[in-house]
């Protein structure tokens, strides 16, 4: 692969997801960018790949909810369940996030 | 190049804390009614058809609201709830026993669609991957989510939904971050196959030559 700036195109690539996701650190996302901006193939992967992410989060996001959804749920709380319906729902502990 | 969006702002709201617009504790139904939307929208991902998914989300919303006293104000409730809703998720499929083709789809290579994007079927001058996501519905891209493997599905669902980071994809799982990223990387990477599927089962792109090509 060609070498373009101080990252090469696989060090770019292996940063790719993360790059997308904006996780890198500062350094390395200058780095990624810095390969981005000078190698046309490594932009076009890039292009490619954000597009896909982009795509994919709007379209799941035009889900709605059906109507009454929230009255159906909350009036159905205090109705009896079927026995033995059990499972681990970690429900007993905090969240974080 | 395109800069990159700013990552949204992560919900500090008084109701994500527990609390309502006037500093009392919160009900569970007033919780409950600002994250349901999101909820069901988790709930579509992780499950074949919206009929499983509302049914998913009452038994998570039961479980949630007899467990209520346990949930600590001040906390995340979203999270709280989408992790009873997951774990619920993981329950009802190891009770079904249903095994997706995992080993076939974790075979996925990189870059995927990128390898076919002369199939992809652009106008001259369009990006092929905005040319599949502007052919495919929300619902064929819900299928394809929904398809991925459960612990995979739940990782690209909250990540893809909610845009959480890493860390916080990792409170709501119950995992290291480590596990989160590579959930993600693989789950995506096998998004990727199952959208071809998806596109190629609707007629939206390749042929002949791409059947022969995909693997």
């Amino acid at each position: 692969m060609k070498t373009r700036g101080r990252l090469t195109c696989e060090e770019t690539f292996r940063r790719l997801d993360r790059y997308l996701d904006r996780t890198l650190s500062e350094r390395e996302l200058r780095e990624v960018e810095a390969h981005l901006e000078a190698c046309v193939a490594c932009a076009s992967e890039y292009r490619f790949e954000k597009h896909i992410v982009e795509g994919v989060r709007t379209k799941l996001r035009r889900i709605e909810s059906p109507p009454g959804l929230v009255e159906r749920i909350l009036g159905r709380l205090g109705e009896p369940t079927p026995s033995g319906d059990g499972g681990d729902d970690g429900a007993g502990g905090p969240a974080t996030g | 190049m395109e800069p990159l969006e700013p990552r949204a702002e992560e919900d500090l709201s008084i109701q994500a804390a527990g609390l309502a617009a006037d500093g009392r504790a919160a009900t569970f139904e007033e919780l409950f009614e600002q994250v349901a939307g999101g909820a069901y929208r988790l709930a579509v991902t992780l499950t074949r058809n919206r009929s499983e998914a509302e049914d998913l989300l009452q038994e998570a919303a039961l479980s949630a609201y007899r467990s209520f006293a346990s949930f600590a104000r001040g906390t995340n409730f979203k999270a709280w709830l989408y992790r009873i809703l997951i774990n619920r998720h993981y329950y009802k499929h190891r009770q079904k026993g249903s095994r997706p083709a995992t080993v076939e789809l974790e075979d996925t290579p990189e870059l995927y669609l990128y390898a076919r994007r002369d199939q992809l079927g652009a106008a001259t001058g369009e990006d092929p991957a905005a040319s599949l996501m502007r052919k495919m519905t929300a619902e064929q891209v819900r299928r394809a989510v929904a398809s991925l493997p459960p612990e995979y599905g739940a990782a690209v669902s909250l990540f893809f939904l909610e845009e959480l980071p890493y860390e916080a994809v990792a409170g709501v799982l119950g995992c290291p971050v480590g596990t989160v990223r590579s959930r993600l990387h693989r789950g995506r990477r096998m998004l990727q196959k199952l959208l071809w599927q998806m596109a190629l089962e609707a007629g939206l792109v390749g042929g002949p030559q791409a059947r022969e090509a995909t693997v």
